[in-house]
C-alpha cells in the first residue's frame, strides 16, 4: 500500500497536479509518525501508512499556497470536506488521496496496558482482532479494543469519504466497537456537582499550550478569541475556570465542523480528556440537527444555516 | 568530597526527616502527568518507575501562573498586598538535566537581575539530584556537555547502586541536610567503585547525538536562509508544548484580573512560538512561523550562549517526546546548512 502511495504521490508532483504533497513520514521515536509536506519528488518516498498516523492533516491545508495532494484517513477527509464548506479551502485546488484506516494505536493505552513506556517496547504488530506488543523478546497480546483511540472505536467512516484517488480498498464496517463513549457514559452519570469537580480537576493541569487548538483543522481563525484583549473574554494564563471556559467556547465555534478526529485530547500534554467534551457536542449536534460534519461538500456550514422547524425546539 | 550512602529501605525515614522542617517534593504522578509534588510522608514507590517528569522542575520557581500581588481600593487609593514563597523546600530526585536547568534560569532571574519572585524560592530551596537508571530514547544531555549521573548544580546528588544510593556532597548546605541524618552512613571503597561502573554504563545508554561544535557560527550564518527556516519550519503546528515544557525557557506574560474593587495581578509561562507573542500596534515582526521557529532555535543556541556562556538547551528531550508533530530539534541542528549567504533577515 505503501509503495502505491509513494508512486502516486511522485506522480502528481511529476505531472505538475499538486505543488505540494502533504502525508506522512516515519518519525523520529519509536512508534511515532511526523507529518510529510514536500514538493520534493523524491521525498515522497518516505511516504508512510500505519496504525500511528495521528494528526489531522488538513489543519496544514489553510497554510499552504496552490496545490495540495493530501493523504487522507476517514476523519481527515472529513475535515477537509467541513473546511470546503467554510470556504478555507477550494476543492479545486485538492488532489485528496483516500486511504483507508482501521484505527490508531493509542500508545498511552498501550503503556498503561504493559506497564512500560513507548521507549521500552520492541514492535507493536496488529493481528486481526488482536494486537500483539513485544518487549524484550516476550510477546503480550491485548484485544484490539483496549488499546485504539477511544474515536477510533466509535468511527463510523474509517475511510476517506471525499477523494480524488484511493490506495488500497475503502472499508467502511470495521472500526465501530461502540466502547469508545464509555467515559462520556460515566461523565453522564454523575450528579453536576461530581462533574464540576471532575472538570475541576482536569482543567487545573492545563498549562494553556494551545496543541488543542492547534492541531484542530476546524479551528482556523486567524485571531482566537482568548487572544483578544479588549475585551478580554478569558485570562491568557491557565487559570482553571478559564481553560474551561475557553474549552466550552471552543466547542460551540466547532459545533458541525468537529469531526471527532481525537486531534485535540491526542496532543494534550497533561492528558486531559478534552474528547469527553468534543464528542459530547458532536452527539448533541446529531441530535438536534440530524447532522454530521464533513459528510457532504456542498452543504452550508451548519451555524450558518437555518430551517424554519428548528425554532420549534431551539428558539423558545 | 567524601561519598556516603543509604539503603533505599530508609529512604522514607529520611524524606521524613527532611519533612520536619520542609516541604519535601518527589516525582508525582496525576493521570500519566508526572511532576515534582509534595510528598505524602509514605509513599517512595516513584523510585520504581520515575523516569523524568512531564512538567519539568521550572514549574517550582516559575510556576504556570503565579499570583504576583492582590489590590484593593480604598476610599480614593488602592492597597497592595505583595505575595510572598517563604516555604523551606526540598525537591528530591531532580534529573541533572534539569539541575542544570536550574542554573541556567539562576543567571536570568538572580545574577542578571534580581527577580524577587524567583528569588525567594529559589533562595529557600535545596535541590536534591537523582541521577538517570534509564534515560528516553529523546534524552540527549550528553550532546548538551552534561552526564545523566552527574551534576554539580544541586546540593546532593544521588546515584542508585542497587540496593543502596550512593550520596555525593556537593554544597556545604547539602552537607548539613545529612550531618543529622541517621541512616546515612560512610561508602566503602568498593561502593564507590560501583559507582563508577554504573555511571559508565547510563552513559552509554544516551544514543541520540547532536553536534553543536561550532552552532553559533552555524546559526549566525542561516538566519538569513529563509528557505532552510521555512522547511524547517513547516510541520510545526505553533502550539506552546516545546516551550512551555522546556526547562530553561523563561518567557512570561503578565495580565490583572479586576472586579469593582479588587484585583490581583498574575504573571505565567508564556511562549515563542504563539504568533501574538511579537505583536504590537504596527507590526508583527514574527509573524510568520519560520520565523518563531528560528527564533526558538537561535535563542537556546546563539543568543543565548553568546550573552550567558552556556547553550540554553540541556538535552532532556521534553521537546520531541511531547511535540504533537514530531519536530525533532536534534534533526534540525544537525541540518542547519554549513555556509549560507545572508539574504533576507
Amino acid at each position: 500500500m505503501e509503495q502505491e502511495l509513494r508512486k502516486e504521490a511522485k506522480k502528481l508532483l511529476e505531472d505538475g497536479k499538486v505543488d505540494y504533497i502533504v502525508g506522512f513520514a516515519a518519525g523520529t521515536l519509536k512508534f511515532s509518525t511526523t507529518p510529510l509536506i514536500t514538493r520534493d519528488k523524491e521525498e515522497v518516498a518516505s511516504l508512510v501508512i500505519n496504525p500511528f498516523i495521528v494528526n489531522n492533516l488538513a489543519k496544514f491545508l489553510t497554510q499552504l499556497p496552490g496545490r495540495v495532494g493530501i493523504v487522507a484517513k476517514g476523519c481527515d477527509s472529513r475535515s477537509i470536506v467541513s473546511l470546503i464548506q467554510d470556504n478555507q479551502v477550494t476543492r479545486d485546488n485538492l488532489v485528496i488521496i483516500g486511504v483507508p484506516c482501521s484505527g490508531l494505536i493509542d500508545m498511552v493505552k498501550v503503556e498503561k496496558l504493559v506497564d512500560r513506556d513507548r521507549d521500552e517496547i520492541d514492535n507493536i504488530a496488529i493481528k486481526g482482532e488482536t494486537v500483539a506488543v513485544v518487549i524484550s523478546k516476550e510477546t503480550m497480546e491485548l484485544p484490539i479494543e483496549k488499546v485504539l483511540f477511544d474515536n477510533c472505536l466509535d468511527c463510523k467512516h474509517p475511510s476517506a469519504q471525499e477523494y480524488d484517488t484511493f490506495i488500497g480498498e475503502p472499508n467502511d464496517t470495521i472500526c465501530v466497537r461502540g466502547t469508545g463513549e464509555d467515559k462520556i457514559k460515566e461523565l453522564e452519570g454523575m450528579t453536576s456537582e461530581e462533574r464540576w469537580e471532575f472538570w475541576r480537576t482536569q482543567f487545573s493541569r492545563c498549562i494553556k499550550c494551545y496543541a488543542c487548538r492547534q492541531a484542530c483543522p476546524a479551528c482556523f481563525c486567524e485571531r482566537c478569541f482568548v487572544e483578544e484583549s479588549e475585551p478580554k473574554w478569558v485570562l491568557p494564563l491557565p487559570k482553571w475556570q478559564d481553560n474551561l471556559i475557553f474549552q466550552v467556547i471552543r466547542n460551540i465555534h466547532v459545533a458541525g465542523r468537529c469531526t471527532d478526529c481525537g486531534a485535540c485530547e491526542r496532543v494534550c500534554p497533561v492528558n486531559i480528556p478534552l474528547r469527553s467534551l468534543t464528542k459530547k457536542m458532536c452527539g448533541l449536534v446529531s441530535e438536534m440537527f440530524s447532522y454530521e460534519a464533513g459528510m457532504d461538500k456542498n452543504a452550508p456550514p451548519l451555524m450558518t444555516a437555518y430551517e424554519y422547524e428548528e425554532a420549534k425546539d431551539l428558539i423558545r | 568530597m567524601t561519598i556516603k550512602k543509604i539503603s533505599k529501605k530508609d529512604m522514607v525515614k529520611l524524606l521524613a526527616d527532611w519533612g520536619l522542617d520542609s516541604t519535601v517534593l518527589i516525582p508525582s504522578r496525576d493521570e500519566g502527568v508526572i511532576e515534582m509534588a509534595e510528598w505524602d510522608g509514605k509513599d517512595i514507590s516513584f523510585l520504581e518507575w520515575y523516569r523524568n517528569t512531564v512538567i519539568p522542575p521550572k514549574s517550582s520557581f516559575l510556576p504556570p501562573m503565579e499570583e504576583m500581588f492582590t489590590f484593593q481600593k480604598n476610599g480614593n487609593g488602592y492597597s497592595i498586598e505583595v505575595s510572598a514563597e517563604q516555604r523551606k523546600r526540598i525537591i528530591f530526585g531532580i534529573r541533572p538535566c534539569d539541575a542544570k536547568a536550574i542554573a541556567i534560569l539562576d543567571k536570568v532571574f538572580m545574577d542578571s537581575c534580581e527577580d524577587p519572585y524567583y528569588v525567594s524560592k529559589r533562595k529557600n530551596t535545596m535541590l536534591i539530584g537523582l541521577g538517570c537508571n534509564k534515560p528516553y530514547d529523546s534524552c540527549f544531555c550528553t550532546s548538551s556537555g552534561l552526564s545523566p549521573t552527574e551534576s554539580a548544580d544541586v546540593d546532593l546528588m544521588f546515584t542508585d547502586i542497587g540496593d543502596d544510593f550512593l550520596i555525593e556532597e556537593i554544597t556545604d548546605e547539602g552537607e548539613e541536610l545529612l550531618a543529622t541524618a541517621g541512616a546515612v552512613k560512610k561508602a566503602s571503597q568498593a561502593d564507590v567503585a560501583s559507582l563508577k561502573k554504573a555511571r559508565a554504563a547510563v552513559e552509554g545508554m544516551v544514543t541520540r547525538k547532536v553536534d553543536t561544535k561550532n552552532i553559533i557560527e552555524k546559526l549566525q550564518a542561516s538566519f538569513g536562509d529563509s528557505d532552510y527556516w521555512e522547511k524547517a519550519a513547516d510541520k510545526c503546528i505553533s502550539c506552546g508544548v516545546c516551550t512551555l515544557l522546556c526547562p530553561t525557557c523563561y518567557c512570561f506574560d503578565i495580565c490583572d484580573e479586576l472586579t469593582k474593587k479588587h484585583g490581583a495581578r498574575y504573571r505565567g509561562w508564556d511562549s515563542c512560538g504563539f504568533s501574538i507573542y511579537t505583536k504590537m500596534p504596527m507590526e508583527n515582526p514574527r509573524e510568520e512561523k519560520w520565523r518563531r521557529v528560528r527564533q526558538k532555535v537561535c535563542h537556546k543556541y546563539e543568543f543565548f550562549p553568546m550573552n550567558y556562556g552556556v547553550i540554553a538547551c540541556t538535552g532532556c528531550g521534553r521537546c520531541i517526546r511531547s511535540c504533537p508533530v514530531n519536530w525533532d530539534i536534534t534533526h534540525v541542528l544537525g541540518s542547519v546548512p554549513v555556509e549560507q549567504p545572508i539574504k533576507n533577515r
